[in-house]
């Protein structure tokens, strides 16, 4: 059974349709590659998916349950989270807190617990730091581990925004161009990241324009076009195909 | 650990215990035949400085909001002036004009701030959705519609004289001037330190970390699943609570309301504390605070050595206020004591 599926989505802006019935499904410990040119509605299908806007018509199933147009906060306690494509980071924040955030169920986001300085707070804070700095210490953050975010590099704000989702444990991790403004180096070492957390179980979905390293990396290649699915299937031969050979170089789609 | 990593420790601890110590004083002057005696020359000092403490705590409301959360109100005033007239009309024993109710004291400070804290609900429910310059416009009509129903409503909340015969808790029980003062002064004051301690203990733990986190970014916010409508409107009710608070508290000192004292005046003046002493951080608030206000003692005593009138000198104050607040957003945007990298106005 597919632990993320998408059902005939719509969404206009306007008078344009940016997808158009679209169905995609991702089955459990998947890798999955979502490519196409540009505007063939890849961020608006994540969008929709991840609950930051919500989808004109059709549903979005998530292991098991209806989670169309539930919010994003809602969506990341069910285990699905996601990164975006300019990355977001909380600038005015450190490193550590930006990570540190992240956390589910720290009982001090209460007022009460955090007015008291309750024990449970205290002891879940104290769980909370060392799996945030074990993550840093993984993405090979920790020597920034109290600089402000808005003092990364492009690169490393990629690594920094993979240590955050990654602190919620998320069924399903949606990546939006984790390779974008990325040096190559840089590059292999957020594959490899993502290679890692797929073999530990973690059901991956990633957006991407290098096709090289996607192609590589996921099991299962997908391509749209016009806010359709064009292509579906293993990456080589996908990318073999004659459709989307067009659909790259701009042939006349007839 | 460096001062940047928060911990949820004994910061404001301090603050606790010395608003207890206040209180515990204060409350000693006003029930024991204890007297203090204030040299005439620090009246005036005592008294802004029971000012001040009211208007701390509208800061530290504010600052909680619009510092930790990024909610622009511009209509602070409005949730201090809820919370006097409810204290006033609930308590007031016999009115000149508007409704005089008669209930205890401590009965209306309560429906004070609850009334406050309710009209945040409202502000909130209808408006926290808004982009931060639209909330500044509706909390800013909010305060504007209130005040001129505060002024036209005679027969409720009685006109430009408002309410009369609110009873002063301290001054029923002490007769002597020099002690009342000293005592309301400390007792007042201990609930801002109190006040001061619980937004601290908030903020500093990850309770606090999520507000800020709002302010920087509230989608990213909500993608690692945090409810960011509920922390904002909490914040914000908060906010006006405090608020609400510090107008019940006044109208008790004072023994009266009246549309005068809540004009938009208050909130220029915490707006403008709270951005020279620094947003997000409670002390520097506080101590912005103090240096505005601190400008009504230097030019009372500076009327009576200059050569102008009254009139001159009160529009020359305003001047010297809005050239200290151009100096300040344009030497140091984040305040004095404000962080930039955390406010993020670091170029």
């Amino acid at each position: 059974m597919s632990l993320l599926s998408a059902e005939g989505l719509v969404k206009d802006f306007g008078g344009l349709r940016a997808i158009d019935g679209l169905s995609v499904s991702i089955d459990e410990e998947e890798l999955v590659g979502v490519m196409g040119p540009n505007g063939a509605g890849k961020s608006t299908f994540f969008n929709c998916v991840s609950g930051v806007i919500p989808p004109d018509e059709g549903t979005v199933t998530l292991d098991g349950t209806d989670v169309t147009g539930d919010p994003p906060e809602s969506l990341a306690h069910r285990g699905l989270v996601r990164t975006f494509q300019n990355t977001r980071e909380l600038e005015t924040m450190t490193v550590r807190d930006n990570v540190r955030l992240a956390a589910p169920d720290q009982p001090g986001e209460r007022t009460l617990p955090a007015l008291l300085r309750s024990g449970s707070m205290k002891r879940e804070e104290e769980a909370v730091r060392d799996r945030a700095e074990e993550l840093i210490e993984t993405f090979e953050l920790d020597h920034l581990a109290d600089e402000y975010s808005s003092n990364l590099s492009g690169g490393q704000r990629k690594l920094l925004e993979l240590a955050r989702t990654l602190m919620l444990d998320p069924d399903v991790l949606m990546l939006d161009e984790p390779f974008a403004g990325v040096n190559p180096t840089l590059t292999r070492e957020i594959a490899d990241h993502i290679l890692d957390l797929n073999a530990e179980g973690m059901t991956v979905v990633i957006i991407e324009h290098e096709l090289e390293t996607l192609t590589e990396l996921v099991d299962r290649l997908v391509v749209l076009q016009q806010g359709r699915l064009l292509v579906e299937g293993d990456p080589e031969a996908v990318l073999e195909d004659e459709r989307v050979i067009e659909a790259y170089l701009g042939g006349d789609a007839e | 650990m460096s001062a940047l990593d928060r911990l949820p420790s004994g910061r404001g601890d301090r603050a606790l215990i010395a608003g207890v110590a206040c209180l515990l004083v204060g409350g000693l002057f006003a029930l024991t035949p204890l007297q203090a005696s204030l040299p005439s020359a620090l009246y005036v000092f005592v008294e802004v400085g029971i000012t001040f403490v009211i208007y701390g705590m509208l800061v530290l409301g504010l600052d909680l909001q619009y510092g930790h959360t990024g909610l622009v109100n511009f209509g602070h005033v409005v949730f201090f002036a809820v919370g006097a007239y409810a204290t006033a009309m609930l308590a007031a024993q016999d009115s000149f004009a508007g409704i005089a109710l008669g209930y205890p004291w401590p009965l209306a400070l309560l429906v004070g701030v609850i009334a406050a804290a309710l009209l945040g609900l409202v502000v909130s429910a209808t408006s926290i959705r808004l982009r931060d310059d639209f909330l500044a416009i509706v909390t800013l009509a909010t305060a504007e519609i209130f005040h001129s129903i505060f002024v036209n409503f005679e027969g409720i909340f009685g006109g430009n004289v408002g309410i009369l015969g609110v009873p002063r808790p301290i001054a029923g029980l002490v007769g002597d001037a020099d002690t009342r003062m000293i005592a309301t002064i400390l007792v007042i004051g201990g609930v801002t330190l109190i006040t001061l301690a619980a937004v601290t203990r908030l903020t500093d733990a990850p309770y606090g970390r999520v507000l800020r986190a709002i302010r920087a970014d509230e989608l990213v916010t909500r993608s690692v699943g945090k409810s960011t409508i509920v922390y904002k409107t909490q914040a914000f009710v908060y906010g006006a609570a405090l608020a609400g608070l510090a107008g019940g508290l006044f109208a008790l000192y004072n023994g009266a309301v009246a549309p005068g004292f809540f004009t938009i005046q208050v909130t220029v003046t915490i707006w403008i504390g709270m951005l020279l002493g620094g947003a997000a951080n409670h002390r520097a608030v506080l101590a912005g605070l103090a240096i505005i206000m601190g400008l009504r003692l230097v030019s009372r005593f500076g009327l009576s050595v200059t050569p102008v009138s009254g009139d001159v000198f009160a529009a020359f104050r305003l001047v010297v206020v809005g050239l200290i607040l151009i100096a300040v957003i344009r030497f140091r945007p984040a305040g004095i004591w404000g962080d930039p990298q955390e406010l993020g106005v670091d170029q």
